[in-house]
């Protein structure tokens, strides 16, 4: 079975419209969580409550909130993974007063009262004191960007040039921020497995850069006289089946993640999902272009030729 | 068996030793070599993990982290400024001591903060034997002197870290002692972050995270002091009392009254006859209304000052603190030795965790939490359904996939990817590694990257063979050529990955060991193992097609 012979599509000829497209989604998924309440934290970083509760019977969110309310004035209270295992994840800002944990007892307590037609089975906890939530955000932004600029770092080395390792990096954070759009956009909490995955994105879509970049290495070597669009072009078709294979399959393998991973693993699925198809797509349309587009303008600036530009690679 | 060979690593440095030795002697085929050396790791790699999860009467290999089989994480800040406060506590009550035993007349000496006390009012013709107790006793603290007679005194930098650091010591290993009481398998008890004063606490498979909380979190400072005076239902009648101002050495201190939600206030000797750092043991029994009780006994220097300070005080009331409460304030009947009990009107529960705190010790300082995670043990088991059913939904997909694309060679990636699996897997329990909810999410990707590997080589194969190479030279171009490339996305990868990793403890951890691990097996067993079976195939035969 083969899908595509040969294939000899011209990308870096259509450049203009999906950078254009690319900025246009990015300066809207800016704007979307610029609004208020456009980004939401899950509770490891804004800090607050967050219960599941699993009841014996099929819970009842409205007479779950009465009895919350006393308790909590204000709590989220929403039906939590399938509906047939009867969970109701409950929300609040707070931690308590005097002890973390506090405001979480009189939320279950006020269930075991005002609910007791429902019988309390199990709960798990989340409970996350300012401080930590605080720490964990400033920890959370300082990673994404020590590890992108690492592997800047890297690509920068193994290519012999600030150029791949800067149009990757800039790929990358092209997907990260389209990715933070979506999940702004479909109301998922920025959580610490949202984090990993966004991380694990970056990985990825540098990762897909360079096949392609080493493709274009191995062939600037072999053909020294075409133009390096042509051999960017080219590298793209050359490993274009792989491109399509090896990321529609781990695109699969994610949404399985999104679809069957349960609640826990939704936002890690959903951010993985989008992020396989923007660094899939970034790769062609944005650190390719990026790769031309700077060769070409240092040779209109030095006046130099393209093989001295390329020997300089 | 010699030692270590039960290890089934050492085992198979052992095999491979032998066989390369074998190689060394003559074994033609350097094929066969490796099909042994290949295989033996990976039998070495299932032994390692078998049983991979719980039978009856053996625990499984992999060990699951919190959120899969439940239990309770917990961040606690270690309030070093209590054990500060103590220390300061302790030098003003010693300069006192010392200036009234040299007959030294002052006005007053107090702790100022957490690391410093204040002297005043020394009299003219004595500051310099002043200056001199203080430089005497107190040589790891600054003495400065504001005016004459007026002594600030404060402790210095390196000797407040030493205390600092100390009490997160002493914590940790209250917490152990007391965690042990609870009868937790595998808890950890650590050093947290990198601010020096937080600990992590993780019980997994506890089922009363309440219970534990409260035994881990009870500072358990027990004192008994002296009752001076009577009692009065609010703080300020009890400040009249003593003309409005708490006398010196003295202080007040809040208890439960006869009515519940009625407190009383006692006013006590500063100064504990024992506090719980005399006490040798302390059980739970029953008073003589059969009322539940805790019931201590006495080191013997313990013993010694109770006996003389009961003596001494007979009809007078003691009252029992602790963690700043009275919890009860009986008359003292007669001289008591080396026994004592205290009683709260206690359940039976009360009393028992009460009783395994005093015996654990009093924690050096308070500890307040930051975080706390706690999963049910049967959501912990859906989120574990789940994972699996995630990740055999992609395997499923992706081995079908394989087969249908590259027809054999798919069997070959098929085989890779087992391989890799079974490698990540015994690592882990080898290795001790925790398998979390997102470390599943990492082996679905791990098995991402090695389908990514795979295609990689084999349309580089299919290219070459376009071209019109001949199969042998397509397989080890093909194999040649993506060499670089997979070094270089592991790489990034890898990157990443130990980026995740300083995410510190907890599921993220979790994810960023299972990405490590798995890149790494995949570089194994996407390329070594995965171009061994290529030239084991066409070394069978003439090949002049290859199923790609």
């Amino acid at each position: 079975m083969e899908f595509l012979r040969n294939p000899r599509f011209d990308f870096l000829g259509k450049t203009r419209y999906f950078v254009t497209a690319s900025v246009v989604l990015i300066l809207a998924g800016i704007a979307w969580m610029a609004r208020p309440g456009g980004l939401r934290y899950g509770v490891e970083f804004s800090g607050g409550t967050q219960l599941v509760v699993k009841f014996e019977k099929t819970p009842e969110v409205d007479k779950i909130r009465a009895a919350v309310e006393s308790a909590a004035p204000g709590a989220v209270i929403q039906t939590y993974d399938e509906p047939t295992k009867n969970q109701v994840l409950i929300r609040i800002a707070g931690v308590g007063e005097d002890e973390l944990g506090a405001l979480a007892e009189k939320v279950l307590q006020a269930l075991r009262d005002g609910y007791a037609a429902n019988l309390l089975k199990e709960h798990s906890a989340e409970i996350v004191g300012p401080v930590v939530g605080a720490e964990l955000r400033q920890k959370a932004i300082q990673l994404t960007v020590l590890g992108l600029l690492f592997q800047l770092i890297y690509i920068g080395i193994r290519f012999g040039g600030a150029v791949w390792g800067s149009a990757a990096t800039i790929a990358a954070f092209h997907d990260v921020l389209i990715s933070l759009g979506f999940l702004a956009f479909f109301g998922f909490e920025i959580t610490l497995n949202v984090i990993a995955a966004l991380l694990t994105l970056v990985g990825y879509s540098v990762n897909d850069t360079i096949v392609i970049f080493d493709r274009a290495r191995e062939n600037l070597r072999q053909r020294r006289k075409d133009s390096l669009a042509t051999i960017i072009n080219d590298s793209v078709n050359q490993t274009l089946t792989r491109t399509l294979i090896s990321n529609g399959t781990t695109f699969l393998a994610v949404l399985g993640l999104f679809l069957f991973g349960g609640e826990v693993l939704r936002g890690f699925g959903f951010t993985m999902v989008i992020g396989i198809v923007v660094g899939t797509y970034s790769t062609i349309y944005i650190a390719s272009p990026i790769v031309v587009w700077w060769q070409e303008r240092g040779r209109k600036g030095t006046g130099a030729s393209t093989t001295t530009s390329r020997a300089a690679l | 068996m010699g030692a270590g060979l039960d290890n089934p690593f050492v085992l198979w440095f052992v095999l491979t030793a032998a066989l390369a030795g074998l190689a060394y002697a003559g074994i033609r085929t350097e094929l066969r070599v490796r099909a042994t050396l290949y295989g033996s790791f990976l039998i070495a790699c299932g032994v390692a993990l078998w049983p991979p999860y719980d039978q009856v009467g053996k625990p499984g290999k992999i060990r699951l982290g919190l959120d899969l089989r439940g239990g309770i994480h917990l961040v606690l800040q270690v309030v070093t400024d209590d054990a500060l406060n103590a220390t300061v506590d302790d030098a003003v009550q010693t300069t006192r001591e010392q200036l009234q035993r040299k007959a030294i007349v002052f006005r007053d000496v107090q702790r100022a903060d957490a690391q410093s006390f204040r002297l005043e009012g020394v009299e003219p013709a004595r500051v310099k034997d002043a200056r001199d107790v203080l430089k005497d006793f107190f040589r790891e603290w600054e003495v400065r002197e504001a005016a004459e007679g007026r002594f600030t005194v404060q402790m210095g930098e390196p000797f407040a870290r030493s205390i600092r650091e100390r009490t997160v010591k002493e914590a940790i290993k209250t917490l152990e002692r007391r965690v042990n009481q609870l009868g937790v398998a595998e808890p950890v008890i650590a050093e947290h972050g990198n601010r020096g004063d937080q600990i992590l606490v993780q019980l997994p498979g506890v089922t009363d995270p309440e219970q534990a909380k409260r035994v881990i979190s009870k500072t358990a400072q027990l004192a008994l002091k002296l009752v001076q005076g009577e009692t009065a239902p609010t703080r300020d009648a009890l400040l009249q009392a003593h003309g409005g101002r708490v006398p010196d050495n003295m202080e007040l201190v809040e208890g439960a009254g006869d009515q519940p939600g009625q407190p009383v206030f006692y006013l006590v000797r500063r100064e504990a006859v024992i506090t719980g750092r005399d006490l040798k043991t302390a059980r739970v029994g029953v008073d003589e209304n059969n009322q539940p009780d805790v019931q201590f006994s006495l080191n013997p220097a313990g013993a010694d000052r109770f006996k003389r300070a009961t003596g001494a005080n007979v009809g007078r009331r003691l009252a029992i603190i602790l963690d700043g409460r009275v919890e009860s304030a009986p008359t003292i009947q007669n001289q008591i030795g080396a026994e004592g009990r205290i009683m709260g009107r206690y359940t039976t529960q009360e009393a028992d965790e009460l009783a395994k705190i005093l015996r654990a010790g009093a924690l050096p300082a308070t500890l307040k939490y930051l975080q706390e995670l706690t999963v049910g043990a049967s959501l912990g088991r859906d989120s574990i359904r789940s994972g699996v059913a995630a990740s055999a939904a992609g395997m499923a997909f992706i081995t079908l996939f394989m087969l249908a694309y590259y027809r054999m060679s798919g069997v070959n990636a098929v085989v890779a990817l087992a391989a890799n699996l079974l490698i990540l897997m015994g690592a882990m329990a080898y290795s001790g590694a925790t398998l979390t909810l997102p470390g599943i999410a990492g082996v679905i990707l791990t098995i991402g990257v090695g389908v990514d590997t795979n295609v990689l080589v084999f349309e580089r194969i299919r290219e070459e063979l376009r071209n019109g190479k001949g199969v042998r030279v397509a397989v080890n171009n093909g194999f040649e050529r993506v060499w670089i490339t997979i070094l270089d996305t592991h790489a990034t990868a890898l990157i990443a990955a130990a980026f995740l990793f300083q995410f510190g403890t907890g599921p993220i951890k979790g994810f960023a060991v299972t990405l490590v691990m798995g890149l790494i097996a995949n570089v194994f067993a996407s390329y070594f193992v995965s171009k061994f079976l290529f030239e084991w195939v066409l070394g069978k035969r003439q090949h002049q097609t290859l199923s790609i």
